[in-house]
């Protein structure tokens, strides 16, 4: 076996060539591969998220298309709802709609009156209105008022009728006096 | 054995020592070492330019998709928010007591020899209560009321649960009215109605007999 004995100038040549070397991998790691890598892994994050995103939104365009589909009487319903409450204040046209109404149903000189209004306590209902109304019917026949009854709870859906009270008037037996307290349910405007 | 004499070995040695230089073989070793790298490095930045592209791409649809999305989920929102209305107005206008069925159900009830002078009703939940006033006629005007309140629990019991019917007032009077040519005496009643407006809940049918033999 050969005996390899360095001199010292090649010990410093090594050790020169040693440190060039580390510092070549240092620098190659530190500022070449490594950012490069970063980057390469916050790119593959960031696409593997939109490509979540973009399923998930196919997902969700889907399921509204078919919520549109099965809400299609559900919005029919709401529109119609929502058609009778006009535009204004209702002490403003409910009054006259409600003397038109009586007025069809001859029913003359009937007053309707503001009790109340206020807020739903459903959360669903934050845009409609509780008002409470009396209305007062000075002089009709039981057969007519329960016509008229009839008719107004079926032309006005939202109407409750809360209290009935009915008198026979004094003078005239065969009539009589009649006071409803009825609320509804009116979209806010 | 041929016989070699080397007349040149301090050259020989010189050109070894030449070739041995650490310096020089490290440099090499360094140079070899860098061109890998640099290779190594070249494709990994074509990987990544790849995948910067796909990276555009994805941003591409995702930009496309985005506004749409956005308008499907403020419609679902739209739509859940009137299909829950909807549902709440529903049920109160199901809910909603019906006084004209009501109304007529008592006119039924009511006989030739009896009058209503006045009715007080009010509707609280589900839950019904009516005050009746009226003048029975007859012979017997205290059992043409008790035949009225009688009628009023039958009436009511086929379309409403609970149903009570009771005398609150029941008294003769003075008066003698006349009905069909004959005089008859007078009692003033006062009834207490009140029920459930939900349903009566039909009676179970009766249990299957074997039918005989024949």
């Amino acid at each position: 076996m050969k005996n390899f004995k360095l001199t010292k100038d090649q010990i410093q040549k090594l050790a020169l060539s040693a440190i060039g070397f580390f510092v070549l991998v240092y620098v190659y790691f530190t500022f070449f591969l490594g950012p490069l890598n970063r980057s390469r892994d916050s790119m593959l994050a960031n696409i593997a998220d939109l490509q979540t995103k973009v399923a998930s939104s196919k997902n969700e365009m889907m399921r509204a298309n078919n919520l549109e589909t099965q809400a299609t009487t559900a919005t029919t319903r709401f529109a119609a709802l929502k058609a009778l409450s006009p535009e204004g204040a209702p002490i403003a046209w409910f009054p006259p709609r409600m003397k038109a109404f009586f007025a069809s149903q001859e029913i003359d000189k009937t007053s309707t009156r503001l009790e109340s209004s206020a807020a739903f306590k459903e959360a669903d209902l934050a845009e409609w209105m509780r008002y409470s109304w009396l209305f007062d019917l000075p002089q009709t026949d039981f057969a007519t008022l329960g016509k008229t009854v009839a008719a107004l709870e079926n032309t006005e859906p939202l109407l409750s009728i809360s209290r009935i009270s009915i008198k026979t008037l004094a003078d005239d037996p065969q009539f009589q006096q009649v006071s409803l307290a009825a609320s509804t349910a009116i979209v806010k405007r | 054995m041929a016989l070699h004499l080397n007349l040149l070995h301090e050259e020989f040695l010189e050109q070894r020592q030449r070739q041995r230089d650490p310096l020089k073989i490290g440099m090499m070793v360094l140079c070899a070492l860098g061109a890998v790298m640099v290779l190594y490095y070249m494709w990994n930045a074509y990987k990544t330019l790849e995948i910067r592209n796909r990276q555009s791409e994805a941003q591409h649809q995702w930009s496309k998709v985005e506004p749409k999305v956005t308008s499907a989920q403020k419609r679902s929102g739209e739509l859940n928010a009137i299909i829950s209305t909807t549902k709440v107005l529903d049920g109160m206008i199901d809910g909603r007591f019906y006084w004209a069925p009501f109304l007529e159900k008592l006119s039924r009830c009511v006989a030739l020899n009896a009058q209503l002078t006045g009715l007080d009703g009010s509707v609280v939940d589900e839950k019904v209560s009516v005050s009746i006033e009226g003048l029975a006629a007859g012979r017997e005007p205290r059992a043409a009321a008790e035949e009225l309140r009688q009628l009023l629990i039958e009436q009511l019991g086929q379309s409403y649960s609970a149903v009570k019917v009771e005398f609150k007032a029941l008294e003769d009077l003075d008066t003698i009215v006349n009905i069909a040519g004959a005089n008859m005496a007078m009692a003033r009643f006062g009834l207490n109605v009140s029920f459930n407006s939900a349903a009566a809940k039909p009676s179970p049918p009766p249990a299957r007999t074997r039918a005989p033999k024949q």
